[in-house]
């Protein structure tokens, strides 16, 4: 268990061991299907689509996806009001066609977050950081990214921990408390970050660390039925949003 | 605040991620440039961007009641510049996208407009304007922290504009609108990111001075002159 509940559903996915370029390629699919097709029906089949596959074949926990589908909605339910919300001199009133585009925008943004969380849920992002050295990265931004993820859980492990210690000694019960018990805590886990990249980096040295960090990549050869059935379901919707739109 | 995915017409994604590009590569290229002479910079850097994740997972209380989780940008630049904070940035925006539903891909340029660029170099520009002037660190710390923190507000509130300019009021009446509805949490999560950098930063004078003067963010002391025997 990571702690982060998005990630411990990418590791448990019954999709883990796919092919993470397949899964990418199905996911920016369904993306650029939530971007560029009409909210109905185009929205709703690949919000359908990426709930339905993140629930069925990839068993993603109904809970865990439900939970993290909420996520965006605060954003999405102000960015969408504000943006159909008019003002004249009269004051502030709805837009003529505020409710058509209130749909489509939600409907948008809602079905995009649902095919990038089906992504999320079911690729590690150590799985997805060789495609993109795959797509020309350099190899030190795909390093420091690398050991930006694998640092994440230690320091939010750090940061419970301190956390829960200054609340048994009141460190949150009240306001200024609160101000100066986050301080403490920031510090305290920037300096633990500090110790532990350079404890690694001594680690490593005295094993012969000279070009960088190697290791032997994981093999997750590519399914040509997936991507067939990628190329079909994306098509589908494609082609069932135009000719009902 | 992060633009959620899809939220964008597909022509601003682009467009946002067009301009972020620039930024990004050349952070891109500082860090390989970095890593190629001092091959340990790569943990360094790891734990720089880890840390402004993780902030992101600690709650300021708002003055309206509701809790929101600092940017970190601010502090990020005046730790580590804002070149590099563009890249840092960009990928502490990929994580928060695929690890805490924060963001999303294909908004992932605007965001890195307004976290990774515009909020590091403004803020970074306050807190050197804010010590050019006289102000001593802990001043120049609030001021680079809460203008970061302003700054990213302000642009996302710009971006959202320009992609949904009101039917009557245009793009500045638009502005207006985003302006005012993030302004009621932003505004006062600007002052408390402003006042945890402060903190953060006194915090660390005591317990990580030598850090602070390897980043340049404190001059060393002068060593103590030595008196009579």
């Amino acid at each position: 268990m990571s702690g982060l509940a998005i990630d411990d559903a990418a590791w448990s996915s019954a999709w883990r061991w796919r092919s993470p370029t397949d899964k990418l390629l199905l996911c920016l699919g369904l993306v650029v299907c939530a971007s560029v097709l009409p909210a109905w029906p185009g929205d709703v089949l690949v919000g359908a689509t990426a709930t339905a596959l993140a629930l069925g074949p990839a068993r993603v926990p109904p809970r865990i996806f439900g939970r993290a589908v909420r996520l965006p909605m605060t954003f999405i339910a102000l960015g969408t009001v504000t943006a159909v919300l008019s003002i004249d001199d009269g004051g502030i009133g709805w837009a003529p066609d505020a409710a058509e585009r209130a749909g489509s925008l939600a409907g948008s943004a809602l079905a995009g977050s649902t095919a990038v969380l089906l992504l999320a849920t079911t690729t590690p992002i150590s799985d997805l950081l060789p495609a993109l050295r795959r797509l020309g990265v350099p190899a030190a931004v795909v390093e420091v990214a690398s050991v930006v993820y694998r640092l994440v859980f230690v320091l939010l492990d750090s940061l419970r921990t301190i956390r829960e210690a200054q609340t048994a000694r009141m460190g949150y019960s009240s306001l200024r408390r609160t101000y100066r018990s986050s301080g403490a805590l920031a510090a305290a886990v920037l300096t633990r970050s500090w110790d532990r990249a350079r404890r690694l980096q001594e680690g490593l040295a005295g094993r012969g660390m000279e070009t960088g960090l190697r290791v032997l990549p994981e093999v997750l050869p590519s399914s040509w039925v997936f991507l067939g059935a990628t190329a079909l379901g994306v098509g589908a919707i494609v082609s069932v949003s135009v000719a009902l739109s | 605040m992060h633009i959620a995915e899809g939220f964008l017409p597909p022509a601003h994604a682009i467009g946002w991620t067009v301009a972020a590009a620039p930024f990004v590569v050349h952070g891109a290229r500082a860090v390989v440039r970095e890593v190629r002479e001092n091959p340990e910079s790569t943990l360094l850097l790891g734990a720089a961007g880890a840390f402004t994740f993780v902030l992101s997972a600690i709650k300021l209380p708002s003055i309206t009641g509701s809790s929101s989780h600092p940017t970190g940008t601010g502090a990020g630049a005046i730790l580590f510049r804002p070149p590099v904070m563009a890249l840092l940035g960009t990928v502490v925006l990929l994580f928060q996208a695929l690890l805490l539903a924060h963001g999303g891909l294909t908004t992932l340029g605007a965001n890195a407009v307004a976290f990774a660029v515009v909020g590091p170099w403004v803020g970074y520009g306050a807190y050197r304007l804010t010590r050019a002037l006289g102000g001593g660190l802990l001043p120049g710390v609030f001021a680079g922290t809460a203008v970061a923190d302003l700054a990213t507000y302000v642009t996302t509130s710009l971006q959202l504009a320009l992609a949904f300019p009101d039917p009557t009021g245009g793009l500045a009446g638009a502005v207006v609108k985003f302006l005012g509805v993030f302004g009621v949490t932003q505004i006062p999560l600007a002052i408390g990111e402003g006042l945890l950098g402060v903190l953060l930063f006194r915090a660390l004078t005591v317990n990580a001075r030598p850090e602070l003067e390897r980043l340049g963010v404190l001059r060393p002391a002068a060593p103590a002159a030595e008196g009579p025997a």
